[in-house]
């Protein structure tokens, strides 16, 4: 009984959660108008590839795939890099300074980003860095959450290897690279993962930073054409453009998400 | 000491640069940001020290106020069902039910997604008119087309709606880690001594996770007052200012009327009622170590 009723709710539940994905790509497959929109749930009578040549042959659209792909890719690899190598000082090692810096870097979390973006345009401006990729880039190198996980992980692993290492006559760097980095993947695989959905999906970085059409990521360059187009067809198609790198990362990497939530919650 | 500087060389190689990074992109713009709420900055020439101006003004500003009063007002229709709809998920998942990791991956999807494509669903599902499908369901059961986003008693609601489906699957990861902690032979005993499911339910389950009741509700009320994106998306602040949220209001302040010194100040605002909420949960989270 108690299994029946879960089936129904499981089977509900994940119908409503998947539906805005099942309007999004039968609407891209739909030539039609705002106004025209049928309220049925609908299948295309005709489906049609149309809205996607229409978005993918805008040079526009692909340009704002392009600057997504550049203002996510550089941050997501330099915070797993640095994110490691930080996430390991604060672990294993000793020096001055260690438990201070570390409670600063854990006070600053509580400042919410939109209280930073203010000066943060000013100083933009006047380096500037507004519409360059700079301003979204530059400071997203390293992230403290991301040293807060690695730190955690690496906390819980014994010094022996390391030890071992050292008394065979390892340097910092060999331990590093030879013994922590790959011990961390999973964790820093973690903060590639969850790098990338923020990147990716930021929308007030970009709008405070960007005005230039040129320079718009995917995301501010939908909001764009959101309702302004008129075509629900191609706003569907151009989500469903826009959603695909998401969900190859969301089918690959779905193990680091549910983990660093973990991770990062209850400790 | 000598020594000591020698032996970590390459922690201080490391940390310096990073350090420097912090100060530039994080302390630097904390302090400045405290600077600008006493002067009058321009966007051309120089700024001029207006002391506490702009911090008077907060508390004559009727529209301040009525965006603080939307935010709590969103929380109120966040919150909760963010987290009864998460805690509902994770007992689904955790059921022992066929494909739950097909499902748990459905439920999490839309934590992944842009709000960007979500509202855009969104957007077309509420429309207010005959043709948008949630009023063509209610039409079923005869209720009157609503008129949703433009209405300034329901856009609210509407958005909070959007933001507890996106939110949910995040909330179930955390339910469902506590649900997994508990011991199974409580629930052995509870069935021993003949309690219904729903009694062991509100006994042994329900107050067991309160440790992450009260840590999702602290992350998810945090989350709730720095809402901005969907409001951004679908309705512009309005109708007539009612999902003028907090960062909404900064936001158009700061990028619209480039007030900028004022949006300082609101985003300083925004910064004190997150603090407050993060040193409770300190607290209670202290002490709620020491009982266990």
């Amino acid at each position: 009984m108690k299994k029946v009723i879960s089936y129904i709710a499981l089977t509900v539940l994940g119908f409503c959660f998947l539906m805005p994905f099942i309007i999004m790509v039968l609407g891209s497959l739909k030539d039609v108008e705002y106004a025209q929109l049928d309220p049925l749930f609908w299948i295309p009578d005709e489906p049609t590839l149309k809205n996607y040549k229409y978005i993918l042959s805008d040079g526009l659209f692909l340009r704002w795939i392009w600057n997504s792909v550049v203002i996510t890719i550089i941050p997501v690899l330099s915070q797993m890099l640095f994110c490691a190598i930080l996430g390991y000082i604060f672990a294993k090692k000793h020096f001055i300074g260690r438990e201070f810096i570390f409670w600063v870097f854990m006070g600053v979390i509580m400042i919410p980003q939109q209280l930073l973006i203010i000066p943060k345009y000013i100083m933009f401006s006047d380096f500037g860095w507004i519409n360059t990729y700079w301003a979204l880039i530059v400071p997203e190198i390293w992230g403290i959450m991301g040293v807060f996980l690695v730190r955690q992980f690496l906390q819980g692993i014994p010094n022996d290897l390391e030890e071992a290492a050292y008394i065979d006559g390892a340097n910092d760097l060999q331990v590093f690279f030879k013994i922590i980095l790959p011990l961390s993947i999973p964790v820093v695989a973690t903060v590639g993962t969850f790098s990338f959905i923020s990147n990716w999906n930021d929308l007030f970085q970009p709008l405070i930073y960007l005005t230039q059409e040129t320079m718009f990521p995917v995301t501010l360059g939908l909001a764009s054409i959101l309702g302004k187009e008129g075509n629900f067809g191609i706003e569907m198609a151009g989500s469903a453009v826009s959603f695909i790198p998401t969900f190859l990362i969301f089918l690959f990497f779905q193990r680091f998400f549910t983990e660093g939530i973990q991770m990062s919650g209850l400790k | 000491m000598k020594k000591e500087w020698k032996k970590n060389a390459i922690v201080y190689i490391v940390l310096i640069p990073i350090l420097i990074h912090f100060v530039i992109f994080q302390v630097y713009p904390f302090l400045l940001s405290f600077y600008l709420t006493f002067m009058d900055w321009k966007v051309i020439g120089d700024a001029e020290f207006v002391g506490l101006k702009h911090w008077k003004y907060l508390f004559s500003d009727t529209l301040a106020w009525k965006a603080i009063w939307n935010t709590v007002k969103f929380s109120l229709y966040y919150i909760i069902p963010t987290m009864a709809l998460g805690l509902i998920l994770a007992l689904i998942i955790n059921s022992g039910v066929r494909g739950a990791k097909f499902f748990k991956g459905v439920f999490f999807l839309p934590v992944v997604t842009s709000f960007v494509i979500i509202a855009g669903i969104w957007g077309w599902l509420f429309r207010g008119s005959e043709e948008g499908m949630i009023n063509y369901i209610i039409g079923f059961v005869g209720i009157e087309p609503q008129l949703f986003l433009s209405d300034s008693s329901q856009a609210l609601a509407v958005l909070a709606g959007l933001s507890v489906f996106k939110v949910a699957g995040s909330t179930m990861i955390y339910y469902f880690a506590g649900l997994q902690s508990i011991d199974r032979q409580l629930y052995e005993a509870a069935r021993i001594d003949g309690a219904s499911p729903i009694k062991i339910f509100w006994n042994v389950t329900f107050p067991l996770l309160k440790p992450i009741h009260f840590y999702v509700a602290i992350t998810t009320t945090i989350g709730s007052f720095q809402i901005f994106d969907s409001a951004y998306l679908l309705t512009g602040g309005g109708p007539n200012y009612a999902t003028t949220t907090i960062v909404y209001y900064l936001y158009s302040q700061g990028f619209t009327s480039l007030n900028l010194s004022y949006a300082a100040v609101l985003s300083y605002v925004l910064f004190f009622i997150i603090l407050i909420i993060s040193l409770v949960q300190r607290r209670y989270l202290g002490k709620e170590s020491n009982h266990y």
